[in-house]
């Protein structure tokens, strides 16, 4: 665009709403530092003077979230990992061979991709538990572990690779899987930087499948702790345990979004590629 | 093993995987959930089958309607909005001369990246009808308290305006990348026939827009539909059932064990939300062409 020089309103208009929007998040971790009293009986104030850890000794002592934190990265690590494995290997196989059924499978995962998760989660709580699998990690990781978007989103990535670089490293000796470690995946290292962020992203903050699949607190993940504490709340309004309540609740919320906001801040780029991946599939 | 044979076997292993999964926790449980719509079952004992009994009920059911209701609700605060400020935005940030684009685009993507529920609890206190931050600002101005999460008025704009924070950014991106693909020789010939930036906007930016938008349209209806976590969490679908959202409304069949009606009521949203994304591709195509 031959765009004139931004005017005064436009940086006045964008930064009040980037300020909205970072707003909240500086208001919950700023609160989450101050001496619980002070959090109801002066919101809007915030005193480095002030800063005080009580609220998170508190929610230590109360809450399980080291349990929590423990958990999610267990998760992570193993459905991230199998994610990244399995998906890239299909999206290869659907962009580089041919193979007869190639396009009615592809076409199931085209479909697959439209399913809401909403629809299964009733008939999967079931089958977990007619498998004994309710309350156990694995039910936490397999299902939803090698997605749809994955696949089609790495498809979209390796069918841009030139033919003749597979077919050189075939000439080289390399077998099928050979070609597809040494050449396929270092090519497509932004991608998967890419699908490792979403990846992550998406399974830190997966909320609707582990409240249903696991109840007892050892296998509670970080997203299904901080909710219990949201409970606490209603039936505690009086006096100085109100306050209390509230700067451990905040001091949990705050914790747990420190994390993602840091890898965001440092790998901004992978992000915003993994976001944009969304809206190839439209 | 010969080379050839390899050759040929080699994308089905790669593909396999991803179907065995995709069998296991994907296609099966959904037939399962078909069969489970036609039956009375409460989780213990005999699954009776029922025929359509389970559909006739919920959509002869007032709460049923009311749970689509409060989500057909929410949709009008938050889409609307969304794509109209989203493209806005996105508009100020695509001038090229642009300074702290940076900056600002990491302001706007920040609530994308916060976990949902940590956001919710966070809204809980915020809007806290006797101590919470925004009625205290409030009263220092002078205004009376209101009752965000209390009162059946606010509930639904309270919750509309944290999906709305939590998911402009990713609007905004999306339509951002939408916009440095429309061409600059389009808007070049424009300002040769001297139409004005806001004319430019209506009858070249938005229609040159359509496929971003749709897109969006689509993504966020779905996500509306099956909004959950944050009734949950923040308002447990009250007061007076004004958040129980279609999404939380399933929920509660399985907390009451009535997992027929659940599944039934499952395959009744999807069918509802298919209709609605197709129904808004159509609309948003039809109007340009």
């Amino acid at each position: 665009m031959n765009d004139k020089r931004p005017s005064l309103p436009t940086y006045a208009l964008l930064g009040v709403l980037a300020l909205l929007f970072l707003y909240p998040i500086w208001w919950a971790i700023s609160s989450s530092l101050k001496p619980a009293a002070e959090i109801i009986s002066d919101p809007l104030g915030f005193s480095l003077a002030d800063v005080t850890l009580d609220g998170y000794r508190a929610m230590f002592a109360d809450v399980p979230i080291g349990t929590g934190f423990a958990n999610t990265a267990l998760v992570l690590v193993i459905k991230g990992g199998m994610t990244l494995f399995f998906c890239p290997l299909a999206g290869y196989a659907f962009a580089k061979y041919k193979f007869p059924g190639k396009d009615l499978l592809f076409g199931i995962v085209l479909l697959t991709l439209m399913l809401p998760t909403l629809v299964l989660i009733i008939p999967l709580l079931l089958e977990m538990s007619a498998l004994g699998w309710v309350n156990t990690y694995k039910a936490l990781i397999l299902p939803g572990s090698i997605d749809a978007f994955s696949i089609f989103w790495m498809r979209q990535v390796i069918a841009a690779i030139p033919d003749e670089l597979l077919d050189a490293g075939r000439v080289d000796g390399a077998g099928e899987f050979g070609v597809f470690r040494r050449i396929v995946v270092p090519v497509i290292r932004p991608g998967l930087a890419g699908l490792a962020v979403l990846t992550m992203m998406n399974v830190y903050n997966d909320f609707v499948w582990p409240v249903v699949a696991v109840n007892d607190e050892k296998h509670q993940t970080l997203q299904v702790v901080l909710s219990t504490l949201a409970q606490n709340i209603s039936g505690n309004r009086i006096g100085a345990d109100f306050a209390t309540v509230w700067s451990e609740l905040l001091a949990a919320s705050s914790i747990a979004m420190i994390p993602l906001l840091v890898v965001f801040v440092l790998l901004q780029r992978h992000f915003i590629n993994g976001i944009l991946a969304g809206s190839v599939k439209g | 093993m010969s080379l050839l044979l390899r050759k040929r076997a080699a994308p089905y292993v790669f593909v396999l995987p991803f179907f065995v999964v995709f069998a296991a926790f994907g296609a099966y449980p959904l037939a399962y959930a078909l069969r489970l719509s036609f039956t009375k079952w409460t989780g213990a004992g005999e699954a009776r089958w029922i025929g359509l009994d389970n559909y006739t009920y919920l959509l002869t059911s007032p709460e049923f309607w009311a749970s689509l209701g409060n989500s057909s609700i929410m949709w009008l605060l938050v889409v609307p909005i969304q794509l109209v400020a989203g493209l806005g935005a996105a508009v100020l940030l695509s001038n090229a001369k642009l300074r702290l684009r940076g900056l600002f685009r990491v302001a706007f993507i920040a609530p994308f990246v916060t976990p949902l529920v940590a956001m919710a609890q966070v809204w809980i206190v915020v809007f806290d009808r006797d101590y919470g931050l925004v009625n205290h600002a409030l009263n220092l101005i002078g205004l009376p308290d209101v009752g965000w999460l209390t009162s059946t008025a606010w509930s639904k704009p309270t919750l509309a305006l944290l999906f709305l924070w939590k998911t402009t950014g990713f609007a905004i991106i999306i339509l951002l990348a939408g916009l440095q693909a429309v061409p600059s020789h389009v808007y070049e010939a424009a300002d040769l026939d001297g139409a004005s930036r806001a004319r430019q906007f209506w009858s070249m930016t938005v229609p040159l827009m359509r496929r971003s938008l749709s897109f969006l349209l689509v993504i966020q209806t779905l996500a509306v539909f099956q909004m959950f976590a944050e009734p949950f969490v923040v308002t447990q679908g009250g007061p007076y059932g004004s958040t129980t959202t279609a999404g939380l409304y399933l929920y509660d069949h399985i907390t009451a064990s009535d997992l027929g009606t659940g599944a039934a009521n499952s395959f009744l949203l999807v069918i509802l939300v298919f209709a609605l994304s197709l129904l808004s591709v159509r609309l948003l195509r039809a109007r340009d062409e």
